[in-house]
């Protein structure tokens, strides 16, 4: 894809805050030459995972980090928590140093696979949490059924996370990430395991928390995901930064221009396509729009949510059909 | 039981030594407190400058104690260390610790496999049975459980979400440690409950039928019990038809005549008890009479140990020779005595009668009358007056605790006149002392005692409590191995931490033999030297007394290594807690003795100043170390 590459590793543009900033906290992570080298037990170098990243979040923006597997991301996530120490360089989060654990106060964290105690239930994980956030008894009993609401677990809350399923543990891992009503969330792959209705609802609830104020930071490799809900994205690959900036820009084809219409029949687009040729442009395609799978997969279980026992077998797989060529999901770029 | 150096001192005396303060626990404590921060410091500092640099590195060492103190102990809650606790709780509980309490109930009922019935002193042997098997079996779950259950949480990555909320790393060693201790604690109460009616249940019994009754000319009762468990009373009862039996294996029991002449037989008593002693102090004299701090030594060759009581100053080689308490003897015949002075005979605590209680050792140097035992006698005596009871004889019960009774009225002498005498009264000095004067009555035979061996009993506490009290020493002991486990596993993985704790369990418990085979290197005494030396004596099979047989220069290089060694271990078995002197509350449950309050209160404050120290290695290998690493 033709990117626009003006927008480079030192992107400066204060314009792009979504949100306007509180004036203490103009950035909320801010990471100088961050360099990450693992070692073995001799002193070895084994890895290195992260070179020289410099990056800056700033409050109420979704900040995605974009990168194939092994690309530091994971790295770059846990060395802001401070569950690693960088080899040089420096994180800041909330102004304060990476390895303080009063920054914690204020971050929500969903771990790459949710690592929770698996003979507790889900209500008695989130009261964990909540008691380690030092909340008052009323307090986690409203926060613990706000967010099982949330998290759509009524049915399940009396069981143990060992009988759950995949996406019903991220689920669980997604609420306690937001018991402390964090100020930013991290989220390291946040829609892995989840179905596409899922993946659409952490989407939403992405979104929901940025419009509450919040900041996300999330790494993924799905990047459908990413396009949907980021800001800006730094793009990682072998622990360099490749490119950093708004999705919009990155994403922008300067020269090429996409016309929505319709009721027009094939005389019309003949037409179209002859202004296009008098104005010396060139007509790459003009086609019927494919819908994602996506798309077509949240409509057929919304219609069926709301006709329960009803089905639409000419329609759906013509909209297989129409589907199949392009599945826009993105599960690998 | 014979009681050692260390048993006598009170707390005050066990923690400062006043006027040997080279031996106290405070100067211990207070030494492994230094070296703990010393070694912390110096090894943080080698982590951060290998990782930062080092000028870094003193920064990252600064900014962790500034953290401790400035942001992690203020800022430790309650709400997260409960929350911790409960977990690791739970954590436990869903491990099946729960088990041991039925492995415990298996070996009880099992208990009639090995405890052998026909023993002379059942009591002692069910109490110590119970004990060991608890104490043994609470301390391998202790080791378990705290080892592994960290590094799983690494491991398993569920330490991620915790240290990623605002928890400190204190609460986090707090939360594990307590968490274990509770669980540990839920284990002990059943298992203590359990004991208790193993043993009591255990000794209940009684004798139906009584045989060879007659009647005695003074208008009472004498005769022989059935013989049931292996034993049978002889009694004798009054006019009024009441008496008691004799004791045999460390009971008897109340006989009554019932209306229809029939005999009545109570349930055992005097076998579970926790006698309180009031030990005395003791001189000798020699058969010139002539005073001795230390009586006869008929050639029991001196064991080595004690030397864990000397402390510090053993260690760096103040103090010498054994410490371990040997029994003195007392010449028959001539003017040797031992005299115990005790202080606190008042009517108040007496009463009626003195209740003293001898356990006294023979030896013979002649066979003598082999059917009788020796004789020997008692005399009251004020402390600095010449007034003294007369003689009370009696004849040794070796291994044995024989409880006697001094009376309140007694015939005795006041310088020359013969008078009767009121204890409280004429012999008891004014500060509310008395001297009981033990002499040997057979011509050149002895009588071997220590200063535990004749001690006055005031009272008697409750068997129930005294079982109890062993148990928090259990509970003291499980604590201790709970906080090295939990500190091991800040650093090492799982296995290594168990084995970590392991060997400082195990060098606990052998640490007198260590400070013995120190003391024979620093006295030159052939004893088998130290590990190598040993190893080629055990190869070359030779004796371990004799010189050791190899060429010179050899033997000198094996010595140095082995003395390296030795002092090495030394120095490590001292820094680590006095595990035997811990188990060893057992004994004073088995043997009838009231756990002392202060020996408890020792132990308790050595294991709050070892969980101190646990607690604040944890917390700095903690902060240092990558989570995610």
């Amino acid at each position: 894809m033709d990117t626009d590459n003006s927008t480079a590793v030192a992107e400066t543009s204060e314009d792009s805050t979504p949100t306007t900033a509180k004036s203490s906290d103009s950035v909320v992570i801010e990471t100088r030459n961050l360099s990450k080298i693992y070692r073995d037990f001799w002193g070895r170098k084994k890895v290195h995972a992260l070179k020289s990243l410099d990056i800056e979040v700033r409050p109420g923006e979704i900040f995605g980090l974009l990168g194939p597997n092994g690309s530091g991301k994971s790295t770059t996530i846990k060395l802001i928590l401070g569950l690693l120490f960088p080899t040089s360089g420096r994180v800041l989060v909330f102004d304060q140093d990476a390895s303080e654990t009063r920054k914690n106060e204020r971050i929500g964290y969903l771990p790459e696979e949710s690592y929770l105690y698996k003979f507790l239930t889900a209500e008695e994980t989130l009261d964990f949490y909540g008691r380690l956030f030092d909340l008052s008894a009323a307090e986690r009993r409203d926060r613990v059924k706000q967010l099982i609401e949330l998290v759509g677990l009524q049915g399940a809350k009396h069981r143990q996370l060992k009988e759950y399923s995949k996406g019903m543990t991220r689920r669980v891992g997604l609420a306690q990430a937001l018991i402390n009503d964090p100020d930013l969330i991290l989220l390291d792959e946040p829609t892995t395991g989840l179905d596409p209705i899922g993946t659409r609802e952490m989407k939403d609830l992405v979104l929901g928390l940025r419009d509450r104020g919040k900041t996300v930071l999330l790494c993924s490799h799905q990047l459908a995901d990413v396009q949907d809900v980021c800001d800006r994205v730094a793009i990682l690959h072998q622990g360099e930064l490749k490119e950093l900036g708004r999705v919009s820009d990155l994403l922008k084809v300067q020269d090429v221009t996409e016309v929505h219409a319709t009721g027009l029949d094939d005389a019309a687009k003949a037409e179209i396509a002859e202004v296009i040729a008098r104005h010396g442009g060139k007509l790459e395609s003009i086609d019927n729009p494919t819908a994602t799978m996506e798309d077509l997969f949240l409509n057929i279980v919304r219609e069926s949510e709301a006709r329960p026992g009803a089905r639409r077998v000419s329609q759906s797989a013509e909209a297989n059909d129409a589907a199949s060529g392009s599945s826009s999901d993105g599960d690998q770029a | 039981m014979n009681l050692q150096l260390d048993d006598f001192w009170s707390f005050y005396e066990w923690f400062f030594r006043p006027g040997a303060f080279l031996e106290s626990a405070a100067l211990k404590g207070i030494v492994l407190g230094v070296l703990g921060i010393v070694l912390g410091l110096v090894v943080g500092y080698v982590i951060s400058s290998s990782r930062y640099g080092s000028g870094e590195g003193f920064f990252a060492v600064a900014r962790a104690v500034r953290d401790l103190f400035r942001f992690d102990l203020p800022g430790t809650r309650i709400r997260r260390i409960v929350a911790l606790a409960r977990l690791a709780f739970k954590e436990a509980i869903r491990r099946k610790v729960l088990y041991v309490v039925g492995l415990f109930v298996v070996l009880l009922l099992l208990a009639g496999w090995y405890l052998n019935p026909q023993s002379d002193d059942p009591a002692r042997l069910y109490i110590s049975f119970v004990l060991t098997a608890t104490n043994y079996l609470v301390l391998a779950l202790a080791l378990f459980i705290s080892a592994f259950s960290l590094p799983e949480d690494i491991k398993n990555k569920t330490l991620y979400t915790i240290v990623t909320k605002p928890v400190r790393a204190t609460e986090i060693v707090l939360g594990r440690m307590l968490g274990f201790v509770a669980m540990g604690t839920v284990i002990l109460v059943p298992m203590g409950l359990l004991s208790y009616l193993f043993v009591t249940r255990g000794l209940d019994h009684t004798h139906a039928e009584v045989a060879d009754v007659r009647e005695l000319a003074s208008g009472g009762f004498e005769g022989e019990t059935d013989y049931t468990r292996f034993h049978s009373h002889h009694f004798e009862l009054n006019e009024d038809g009441e008496g008691v039996t004799d004791m045999v294996r460390g009971h008897r029991h109340v006989v009554t005549k019932n209306a229809d002449g029939s005999f009545r037989v109570g349930r055992p008593q005097g076998a579970l008890r926790a006698r309180v002693p009031s030990y005395g102090s003791l001189v000798f004299r020699d058969r010139s009479g002539n005073l001795q701090e230390e009586g006869i030594d008929v050639g029991n060759e001196r064991l080595a140990g004690g030397y864990g009581s000397a402390g510090i100053a053993r260690l760096i080689g103040v103090a010498h020779g054994t410490r371990k308490i040997e029994h003195g003897y007392v010449e028959g015949g001539g003017l040797g005595t031992a005299e115990y002075t005790f202080s606190g005979v008042t009517k108040d605590r007496y009463g009626s009668s003195i209740p003293v209680d001898l356990s006294l050792r023979a030896y013979r140097s002649y066979k003598g009358n082999i059917e009788k035992g020796i004789r020997g006698s008692i005399t009251m005596k004020h402390p600095s007056k010449p007034i003294e009871s007369n003689p009370i004889g009696f004849t040794v019960n070796e291994y044995e605790v024989d409880q006697k009774f001094l009376p309140i009225e007694v015939e005795g002498t006041n310088g020359n006149k013969t008078e009767m005498l009121n204890v409280f009264e004429d012999l008891v000095d004014e500060k509310g002392r008395m001297t009981i004067v033990v002499r040997c009555l057979d011509d050149s035979q002895y009588l071997g005692m220590t200063p535990a061996s004749v001690y006055l009993r005031p009272t008697d506490h409750s068997f129930a409590w005294n079982l109890a009290k062993a148990y928090m020493s259990i509970w003291l002991q499980m604590t201790m191995v709970t906080a090295f486990g939990v500190m091991f596993s800040t650093f090492l993985t799982g296995p290594v931490a168990m084995v970590a704790t392991a060997v400082c369990v195990l060098l606990g418990f052998s640490a007198e033999q260590v400070y013995d085979t120190r003391h024979y290197i620093d006295a030159g005494i052939e004893r088998g030297g130290g590990p190598i030396e040993s190893m080629v004596r055990l190869l070359k099979q030779d004796a371990m007394t004799t010189q050791l047989d190899v060429d010179t220069v050899a033997a000198k290089v094996i010595k140095t290594a082995d003395a390296g060694i030795v002092y090495t271990l030394d120095a490590i078995a001292t820094a680590l807690p006095n595990l035997p002197k811990m188990v060893n509350t057992a004994e004073f449950a088995a043997s009838g003795f009231d756990i002392f309050g202060a020996l408890l209160a020792r132990h308790a404050v050595a294991t709050l100043g070892y969980v101190l120290f646990a607690f604040l290695i944890s917390y700095f290998t903690l902060k240092a170390r990558e989570i995610a690493a």
